[in-house]
């Protein structure tokens, strides 16, 4: 490492998008006080958050997978994805009402979900490391939130935001790998039967799969690998929509079945 | 009076040769009825010609190529057989004025398809299926047009491309589709882009044809509509669409001369 990194500013920084999410209020991005290129003290600032889960009583349950569509990694110009940490009381079951104030400035996009059998810890883990280690795989909404006011992130900005996650939503039923094509099934994101976003796997990283062996590498790198009963949330299919209070979303991806995100109206 | 033959005339020589003319709304507005018979003269002269009709194109059926172009109804085309382009073909730039191509699910019909049809029954009269790639050309100037425009200039009809035909999957309504240039993902989409279920658009080409008094024969190609935005074709560039369930279509643009 050239940089090194600055304990203190990490602690305050990770505490300015706690403050956010307790008190309910976005707060200014972090770039302000980082520099732009800087992702070792961005992922310092997320890891510092999870740590404070953790000691909450939260458990891990997996990985996210973020920043894997071309458009939204033109928009932010970087040229690979980034991760952040779920934990299980993100996850929502198919069609349980989520309260409309639940994720700050919520957003949503239809996703594969994969839930592993086997633990990744092999060195420079390939997409073969990653198939065989897959027991399922699950339709997903994510709801994607933001700690940073108006959306307005950049690259360190989101990965400190915990890759802007928010909560997961699990549809069914589970299904194999064996036969699936993740590359080219379509998907289809519907609110109250109006489309909404339209796309196909290989809107994420040309691949679902490609985008989890990426993550499966980057886990071995950073000393934290993919675990048994790991959950990979592996990126959007499809452009991300705005969520407001009484949506009522389901996604369809083709050969894996379909999942809904019911939002509750505004102070239900 | 709409010189329906006048017009006629205008926007087939423009596709005949290839060559940018002005919207015909310039001088003046016309009905969507005057549009479908400046397009249908502009098809017999076609026809006249030697071509052959084969089908029909169904065009602004999604809400991105709505937004594309600023129109929201929905507009059929003829296809003649000279606008067929072989699976795997060369296509010259030069007949064209500023070509785009769009990802499509081309279906077939067993048998003819006429009047005010539901989805199912459509679907039922579709003897086969195939992924498609459709050359759109408007021949206005800066790809500008009015709705009327667009249908009299037998909505940008101009080049098709239809992969292997084969047996229809139960649920048409979301397969995926990803479009590349030379290797590379330029649109990734669905069929679901297509009214949420391009087995829609061929109901609504039926009924639009019963509206004029006309219907789909057998064996007629319907092209139910885009799939994913439009791309501009450049001079060698080599074009794929891959569709789930149902593989692939393409064909070559030739270098530039």
């Amino acid at each position: 490492m050239t940089s090194s990194i600055d304990g203190a500013l990490v602690e305050r920084l990770a505490a300015r998008l706690r403050d956010a999410e307790a008190g309910r209020i976005p707060c200014p991005p972090i770039r302000d006080e980082i520099p732009p290129g800087d992702v070792a003290t961005a992922y310092a600032i997320q890891q510092v958050n999870a740590e404070h889960g953790i000691r909450a009583g939260r458990r891990v349950v997996g990985r996210k997978i973020g920043l894997t569509s071309r458009s939204v990694q033109k928009q932010l110009g970087v040229d690979q994805p980034d991760y952040g940490v779920l934990f299980a009381d993100m996850v929502v079951d198919d069609g349980e009402p989520i309260a409309a104030t639940r994720v700050l400035q919520p957003k949503a996009e239809a996703e594969v979900a994969l839930v592993l059998e086997r633990d990744l810890t092999v060195e420079q883990p390939t997409v073969v490391d990653v198939i065989r280690a897959v027991a399922f795989a699950l339709p997903a909404i994510e709801v994607v939130g933001s700690r940073i006011a108006n959306w307005d992130i950049r690259l360190v900005d989101t990965i400190a935001d915990n890759a802007s996650s928010g909560l997961i939503v699990l549809g069914g039923p589970p299904r194999i790998l064996d036969g699936l094509d993740l590359r080219l099934c379509g998907m289809t994101l519907e609110c109250r039967g109006e489309p909404v976003s339209v796309g196909a796997g290989a809107a994420c990283l040309g691949s679902p799969l490609v985008a989890a062996a990426w993550l499966a590498r980057k886990m071995v790198e950073v000393g934290t690998p993919l675990r048994a009963g790991d959950v990979v949330m592996t990126g959007a299919l499809g452009p991300m929509v705005p969520v407001a209070p009484g949506d009522v979303l389901e996604a369809r991806i083709s050969g894996l079945g379909s999942v809904r995100a019911v939002f509750g109206r505004e102070g239900a | 009076m709409t010189d329906i033959a006048g017009y006629a005339r205008i926007v087939d020589e423009a596709a005949a040769r290839a060559t940018a003319i002005p919207q015909l709304t310039r001088e003046g507005d016309f009905t969507l009825e005057d549009a479908y018979a400046i397009q249908r003269a502009s098809v017999a002269r076609r026809v006249e010609r030697g071509e052959r009709v084969v089908g029909l194109k169904m065009g602004f059926t999604s809400r991105s190529k709505a937004a594309q172009m600023g129109v929201f109804d929905l507009i059929h085309g003829r296809l003649t057989d000279a606008m067929v382009i072989e699976d795997g073909g060369i296509v010259d730039l030069a007949r064209y004025v500023h070509p785009r191509v769009e990802p499509e699910l081309a279906v077939r019909l067993a048998r003819p398809l006429k009047g005010r049809v539901g989805i199912a029954e459509a679907w039922a009269a579709v003897e086969a299926v195939a992924p498609a790639l459709e050359i759109i050309d408007s021949r206005y100037e800066a790809f500008k047009f009015s709705l009327v425009d667009v249908v009299a200039d037998n909505s940008s009809s101009s080049g098709f491309v239809v992969g292997a035909w084969q047996t229809p999957p139960a649920d048409p309504s979301n397969l995926g589709i990803v479009m590349t240039f030379d290797g590379l993902p330029v649109q990734v989409g669905s069929t679901a882009a297509v009214l949420g279920n391009p087995v829609r658009a061929l109901a609504a080409a039926a009924r639009m044809l019963a509206d004029a008094g006309e219907g789909l024969e057998a064996g007629s190609i319907v092209l139910t509509g885009a799939a994913t935005p439009a791309e501009a074709l450049r001079p060698g560039v080599s074009v794929r669409a891959e569709m789930e369930a149902l593989g692939m279509v393409g064909f070559t643009v030739a270098p530039r001369g």
